[in-house]
């Protein structure tokens, strides 16, 4: 009994003892957080991690810090936010690039974007719009396709190997219509080339084509989402206007929240269960609304289960349409 | 109109927007005139801070950073020959041989009232013409950006006139330098020898900061044992006459400024380049040029100065941004939930005067602080080499590792550096090696548009905007070829008579 007693309280003062410790081991934010976004200021990914820090950071009470790395179409600092320490104090904010579409076209990258980093969460999701100049003689998706297959016709997009140019490529690939891909340095300038009409077509993404659309200054055919966008409701679905061909065609642009690989589940948990509380505030529903957008948020799971659809479709359409592999 | 301009006024009459943009143009121009730290950066690290101002607020800040940092870029360019920022590199070009002559405060007084003339004629077409240059904007299509960069790359001819063969090794090392990268169509490696880091091409900004600091600091220790003595105090100023004298000059720069800023993706270092170049070519002092004229300094800041302005044109006319800073920030609109373009014309026009009239304020405000913060600035000169020369190698290893936190950038800008000393040593011009390195690019990518768009040749002469700009063309070469004989001329009867 003696030795039990002994035993108990030896037991009671180790498990207060490591207690503490291993709570601090777990404990989420204990310093500033470093937040990577492997694009330059100003772009949408930036401003969705900006907003993401700001509304994170006032409810955790820890600063975060959004680091931008641009540069190799986002590869570096993909690459960088991969070899980042896995404590929790570094996060990434991944999207359809960094675990999409870049691991399809490059065969050089220096980071796995299953093996390389864990799952957060998801974030939102945009669509693409398929948009036509306000001058185009096409006024529905229909009228478009007849279009095509009279003239040549031309498409817009924001650089080879963009969410907006591999749309494009999908189009084609379901259609088996030629239409004549034109990139162009970002979006800043494949817009004003749509404007103005330069070229007769764009799979532009829902946050910068809504203005336009609203303005008048181009016509929305199609989403390309399976859902009508809440922010364009008269808008039909590629899969509702497209026919058999269309049937299973869907992209949007997602971003997900990612921590370097081998980061503790409990800290995933924390982490997740702060990035969801995120989604809840009304700030930040109005801007994924100003963005067209839809919250995604779940567990990580649903975000590894999405990376993994996405590394798959994405293959396929570079294969299909010949892209070439970098 | 008049209730939208009640509207703006209410919403622009607050302390808070004239203190936001008072501090906006100090920071600009102390980040601009740090080596390596361009407007953009400025820009994006103020982003942050302006989340919980008011939209209206945290747009003028935006914008002071942004004007102040491009009229600090000079300060640099001129005083210790590093572009401050990209723009600013045409300025170095005269800047630092008028400071090498003891006329460091003529040429920053000059830079200063040259970029102030221009900023309000940018802001003027801004707000009277924004609509109007928005359209023409749009009207530039892959055949129109053609020949239009043909007859910019006509001014690596004026730039480089002296010593053409070298001007053109110059232009052509300069396009070799940028086909390193992704190929645009394709989107295949060129030149990247399989380093992630050469992907995205050549970084620009540490490139600059090699070409001409790096050389000065070599050139500094090289020479030191041999002679250096202590400049002397610099009392040199800018006169209304020296105003009236460069007057032509800054007015072009300008209206080049505001065209080549209306057009989204042209760039403010092409603009000034292009302003340079044709006050050298229409200047009686044009031989003067490159040797310390207090006219080429303010050619060049009014062609980058008049871009400020205008880069707004397509942003809130159109809603697009027109170059880097303003991509930031349509970021910092994105935040507040407003679209620019037409509909922010409609849904929130008192915002969008209130803007106005924040950055009309913004011209004087960056005249006055410009007045006093820059002259401060010429007490570099009076700082002893062996001093300046380390801080100076400090800020290029800051400012190139700082554009993308990448020690690479360090590498590009120690690589250029030794180039730029070469350069130096074999008196190659730099001006036509930079012009190619920026043209070059956009050349070979509307080249490729057009040819992915056209059905037949007639489409490279489709509207009058490209007969316009195939006019310029031939009358510069034209021009040039004139000049040159005749420069030839005078040559050969020179050692006659």
């Amino acid at each position: 009994m003696k030795l039990t007693v002994k035993s108990l309280s030896a037991a009671i003062i180790a498990s207060t003892m490591m207690f503490p410790a291993v709570s601090a081991a777990d404990e989420w934010p204990t310093e500033t957080i470093e937040l990577i976004v492997s694009y330059g200021a100003g772009g949408s990914t930036d401003t969705t991690a900006r907003k993401i820090a700001d509304i994170l950071s006032s409810q955790t009470g820890e600063s975060i810090v959004v680091q931008n790395f641009p540069g190799a179409g986002g590869t570096l600092g993909t690459t960088k936010a991969a070899g980042a320490p896995n404590d929790g104090n570094t996060l990434f904010l991944g999207q359809i690039s960094s675990h999409g579409i870049a691991p399809a076209i490059y065969t050089s990258l220096q980071y796995d974007p299953v093996d390389s980093f864990e799952p957060i969460g998801r974030v939102y999701s945009v669509p693409n719009v398929l948009v036509v100049p306000a001058s185009s003689p096409a006024d529905t998706y229909e009228e478009l396709l007849e279009l095509a297959k009279s003239e040549k016709l031309t498409f817009a997009s924001s650089g080879v190997g963009s969410s907006v140019h591999l749309s494009g490529e999908l189009f084609k690939a379901n259609t088996g219509l030629d239409i004549v891909h034109v990139p162009y340095k970002g979006s800043g300038e494949a817009i004003p080339a749509l404007l103005g009409a330069q070229v007769d077509m764009m799979f532009d993404n829902a946050p910068s084509a809504i203005k336009h659309i609203q303005s008048g200054a181009v016509k929305a055919l199609a989403v390309t989402t399976a859902e009508r966008s809440p922010q364009l409701p008269d808008v039909p679905t590629i899969q509702e206007v497209g026919g058999a061909s269309m049937s299973d065609f869907e992209v949007q642009a997602w971003f997900g929240m990612f921590a370097p690989k081998g980061i503790s589940d409990e800290k995933v948990a924390e982490i997740n269960k702060a990035l969801n509380a995120v989604f809840e505030t009304d700030d930040f529903r109005d801007f994924a609304v100003s963005r067209a957008a839809t919250i995604d948020g779940g567990s990580p799971e649903d975000l590894r289960a999405h990376v993994a659809n996405e590394l798959a479709k994405w293959n396929d359409v570079v294969n299909t349409a010949g892209i070439p592999k970098k | 109109m008049l209730a939208n301009l009640q509207g703006a006024v209410d919403v622009f009459f607050q302390l808070q927007n004239f203190l936001a943009i008072a501090a906006g143009v100090l920071i600009g121009l102390f980040i601009g005139a740090i080596p390596g730290l361009s407007a953009v950066m400025g820009v994006a690290l103020v982003l942050p801070f302006t989340f919980h101002m008011d939209p209206v607020t945290s747009i003028l800040l935006l914008v002071g950073i942004y004007k102040g940092g491009v009229l600090g870029g000079s300060i640099s360019a001129i005083l210790i020959r590093t572009p401050g920022t990209p723009a600013a590199a045409c300025t170095t070009l005269d800047g630092y041989p008028m400071t090498q002559n003891g006329q460091a405060t003529r040429a920053l007084m000059g830079a200063l009232y040259a970029s102030c003339t221009a900023d309000l004629v940018s802001n003027i077409c801004l707000i009277l013409f924004a609509g109007v240059l928005a359209s023409i904007a749009l009207k530039f299509g892959p055949p129109e950006f053609l020949w239009l960069i043909a007859f910019s790359l006509t001014i690596v001819i004026a730039i480089s006139s002296g010593s053409q063969v070298k001007g053109m090794i110059s232009a052509l090392i300069g396009v070799i330098f940028s086909l390193v990268g992704l190929d645009l169509v394709y989107g295949t490696e060129r030149l990247t020898f399989g380093n992630l880091n050469l992907m995205s091409g050549i970084s620009f900004i540490p490139m600059l900061v090699g070409l001409f600091a790096l050389p000065e600091i070599l050139e500094f220790y090289h020479k030191r044992a041999q002679e250096h003595s202590a400049r002397a105090l610099d009392r040199s100023k800018f006169t209304l006459e020296d105003y009236r004298k460069c007057a032509p000059s800054i007015f072009r720069g300008s209206f080049i400024g505001v065209i080549v800023g209306a057009i989204p993706g042209a760039g403010a270092t092409a603009a000034a380049f292009l302003s340079y170049g044709l006050a050298k070519r229409f200047s009686p002092n044009g031989d003067k040029f490159g040797k310390g004229e207090v006219e080429g300094v303010c050619a060049s800041e009014a062609g980058n100065n008049g871009v400020a302005g205008a880069t707004m044109i397509p942003l809130l006319a159109l809603g697009v941004p027109g170059d880097v800073v303003t991509a930031v920030i349509l970021g910092a609109f994105t935040i507040h939930n407003l679209a620019p373009g037409p509909l922010l014309f409609q849904t929130n026009a008192d915002i969008v005067y209130a803007i106005f009239l924040g950055v009309m304020f913004s011209s004087i405000v960056l005249l006055i602080a410009g007045r006093f913060v820059m002259k401060s600035f010429a007490v570099i000169t009076r700082v002893p080499g062996e001093l300046l020369m380390p801080i100076v190698f400090l800020f290029c290893l800051f400012g190139s590792y700082a554009v993308a936190n990448n020690l690479f950038d360090v590498g590009v800008m120690l690589f250029f550096g030794v180039i730029g000393f070469a350069f130096k040593k074999t008196q190659i011009p730099i001006a036509p090696f930079i012009l190619a390195f920026i043209l070059a690019p956009k050349f070979e990518d509307n080249l490729r548009r057009s040819l992915l768009i056209a059905d037949d040749w007639t489409y490279f002469f489709r509207s009058p905007i490209c007969w316009v700009f195939i006019v310029l063309f031939v009358a510069s070469l034209v021009w040039s070829a004139r000049h040159e004989i005749k420069d030839a001329k005078i040559d050969r009867q020179g050692p006659q008579s």
